[in-house]
């Protein structure tokens, strides 16, 4: 396989796991108990003295497919500086169009499907900001988005094992997102610079095989660490394995932590440190 | 080492594991802990040493300037398969990759060999340090790298660049029979035939040609060519001065392409040649012949730099010794020199046959706005007096443009 296509298909695997991540985040942190749309609810009221976002739709779907369309739009504009900012420009009169149509009671102004529109795009702002991360090899835009999907759906209620497969679910796409997006905007570097040869090729595909079995492991070790916590428990004084704070996700917490200390200590204990050494015939 | 990124999967997947139990989040507290155990398998991978051995050869044991080196970095696995490794040959700022990379990215399997070819262009005669290769692993998802490296050095001699002299006659008017004597087109008494002329009272009897006497009646006598060889100094300025100009266009650089194209002009004819430099201190190489003392003189050339401002003054004493009367060559600009007239004057005065070479850039340096046009002006007409009052002194002073061919430049002043 040529290297610009499995370059391609890293980003549409991450542009995938970008998407099912978002999917899986509000699987599991409902919309309704989002504290970012809460304030946004909250917001909106005191600025339209209605309450607005409740009427409206609330399809995750909907709005990861406006994120994926805004997203698509803004790769393919960026080509073009001219026309990308007479497009941006045109979006945010758009929107300030609805603000006024709405406060000044203008009925010729389809307010009402405008800002369900907005809403939507609310939702799909991850899923517009990562693919401009994932295909322009923009790293803040990465981050923003990760931190938007960790951020946007947070609610208070929290969530307990009932949710554990799509939480499961979250955790390996989300992971597989970072590590593609990253991966791709490190290797395609080196791509440019060793001009796409068959040498690099072979570290390109090794990377995606790391990442696969790295990632297989690390779900391996994440099961570890939550069985130390059961073992810790044994060993542990019967008073203070059984007390309420250690049954509690804290103790689960500082088990975990306790266990990759306990790792470290290990690999410290362990290293041989690193030497390249020359090797005399 | 630990990369910025792994800094940062740690550090959030601690903040994550220790945030999520306040708000009773199994999501967030999940994707700390597996963020943690991300980097831990991570430490494992590609992060053991590495055994390797790198080469480094020429394709050519002479590299001239304006010429092209093919290099091979052999790079041989002695140890564990490495699945990322980066290699980067450490080259000097003077030479130039022409095709090929001396960076790369390759994957190593355990016991292998990967030859990384380069072409170097090297466009600038010199000394140069190959350094050590620079190695760098990373692991796949570049949380950890390590870097090191690899023992080879290598010096690449950069010879100055060697114009063609032809059908230009620079040899003594003084030869000497020494041994090794060779012949050139001139009357003289070796045994290689040249012409016949008629007898002149005084011409010895053995030298007439009878066969021609037979057939005309006439006294001819035999012409042989005349055997003899040149000891030839050439005097190279390599003050700070004469490196003034771009890197490449410099009257220093030009000069040693002129002396190089000399020397071998002179050795190829079997002349013994020396040189003499002088800057921040004389070097002598004395004369001597064959192509041991060609590469002995080139070598020297290569490693000629720009630096001191010693007068041509300087490099009287070691003329003291030289075969008297024998032609001595002075490239230099002349410029910002006090001493130069009384030097060339002594040279002269002591009968060696003297040739001046100033290499000219003044016109590229303006064009290139290194010389302010009043700078060029000035520059200029003093170049032009100390050349007039080089040929007041008697001797074979041009202004070269090195742009244009020395033969034919040295063809025209020697006339």
């Amino acid at each position: 396989m040529r290297t610009s296509n499995t370059l391609a298909i890293m980003q549409s695997v991450a542009t995938l796991s970008l998407m099912l991540s978002l999917s899986f985040a509000y699987l599991i942190n409902p919309l309704e108990e989002s504290l970012f749309f809460n304030a946004l609810d909250s917001f909106s009221n005191s600025l339209y003295n209605s309450n607005v976002i409740n009427e409206l739709n609330t399809s995750i779907i909907a709005g990861i497919l406006i994120g994926l369309f805004l997203g698509t739009t803004n790769i393919l504009l960026s080509s073009s500086k001219k026309v990308y900012d007479y497009v941006f420009i045109a979006i945010i009169s758009f929107f300030i169009l609805i603000f006024f149509g709405y406060v000044f009671g203008a009925d010729w102004i389809p307010y009402e499907p405008l800002q369900q529109l907005l809403f939507w795009v609310f939702i799909g702002l991850p899923v517009s900001t990562g693919m401009v991360g994932i295909w322009q090899d923009k790293i803040g835009n990465q981050v923003i988005s990760a931190f938007l999907i960790l951020a946007m759906p947070l609610g208070l209620s929290g969530n307990t094992n009932d949710h554990i497969y799509p939480i499961l679910g979250f955790v390996f796409s989300y992971m597989l997102f970072l590590e593609l997006s990253y991966g791709h905007a490190r290797y395609s570097r080196l791509a440019r610079v060793m001009a796409y040869s068959k040498e690099y090729e072979a570290v390109l595909v090794w990377f995606l095989t790391m990442l696969m079995v790295t990632l297989a492991f690390t779900m391996i070790l994440t099961s570890l660490a939550f069985l130390f916590h059961d073992m810790l428990g044994s060993l542990l004084p019967y008073s203070f394995s059984n007390s309420i704070e250690y049954n509690t996700i804290y103790g689960q917490a500082l088990s975990v932590l306790v266990f990759f200390m306990l790792w470290s200590v290990i690999q410290i204990l362990f290293s041989r440190g690193y030497l390249a050494r020359q090797v005399e015939d | 080492m630990w990369t910025r990124k792994a800094i940062i999967y740690v550090g959030l997947g601690v903040i994550l594991v220790l945030f999520a139990p306040f708000i009773n989040n199994l999501q967030l507290f999940l994707l700390g802990t597996t963020i943690l155990a991300f980097v831990a398998v991570h430490s494992l991978v590609n992060t053991r040493p590495i055994e390797v051995k790198i080469t480094r050869s020429f394709n050519d044991d002479q590299v001239f300037e304006n010429s092209s080196v093919s290099i091979d970095l052999v790079v041989q696995n002695k140890g564990r398969s490495v699945g990322f490794l980066e290699i980067y040959d450490n080259l000097p700022s003077e030479v130039e990759v022409q095709s090929g990379l001396n960076h790369s990215v390759i994957r190593l399997r355990k016991n292998e060999t990967v030859i990384n070819q380069y072409l170097l262009d090297c466009r600038l005669r010199g000394q140069f340090r190959l350094g050590n290769p620079r190695l760098r692993i990373y692991n796949p998802s570049f949380l950890f790298y390590y870097e090191s490296e690899i023992e080879s050095k290598s010096s690449l001699v950069v010879l100055p660049q060697i114009e063609e002299i032809e059908g230009v006659d620079l040899a003594t008017d003084f030869p000497k029979m020494y041994q090794g004597a060779m012949p050139i087109r001139r009357i003289g008494t070796s045994g290689e035939f040249y012409g016949i002329r008629e007898y002149f009272p005084g011409d010895d009897f053995k030298n007439i040609n009878w066969r021609v006497f037979g057939r005309t009646r006439k006294l001819m006598v035999n012409q042989f060519e005349r055997e003899d060889i040149s000891d030839i100094m050439i005097v190279l300025d390599a003050r700070e001065i004469t490196g003034t100009g771009t890197i490449l266009r410099n009257p220093l650089n030009y000069s040693c392409k002129a002396a190089a194209s000399l020397v071998n002009f002179f050795l190829r004819t079997r002349n013994r040649v020396g040189l003499i430099t002088y800057g921040e201190s004389v070097n002598v190489i004395s004369p001597d012949t064959g192509e041991r003392h060609l590469y002995k003189i080139l070598t020297a050339l290569a490693e000629v730099k720009a630096k001191g401002s010693l007068g041509l003054h300087t490099i009287l004493g070691d003329l003291r010794n030289f075969t008297p009367r024998s032609p001595v060559m002075v490239i230099s600009t002349l410029e910002n020199d006090k001493t130069s007239a009384t030097a060339l004057r002594e040279i002269t005065a002591r009968g060696f046959k003297l040739t001046v070479i100033a290499p000219d850039t003044l016109d590229y340096d303006r064009d290139s706005r290194i010389i302010s046009p009043t700078v060029y002006f000035t520059a200029s007409a003093s170049l032009d007096n100390k050349i007039t009052e080089a040929r007041s002194l008697g001797a074979r002073a041009m202004r070269w443009n090195p742009d244009s061919v020395l033969s034919t430049s040295l063809a025209e002043v020697i006339r």
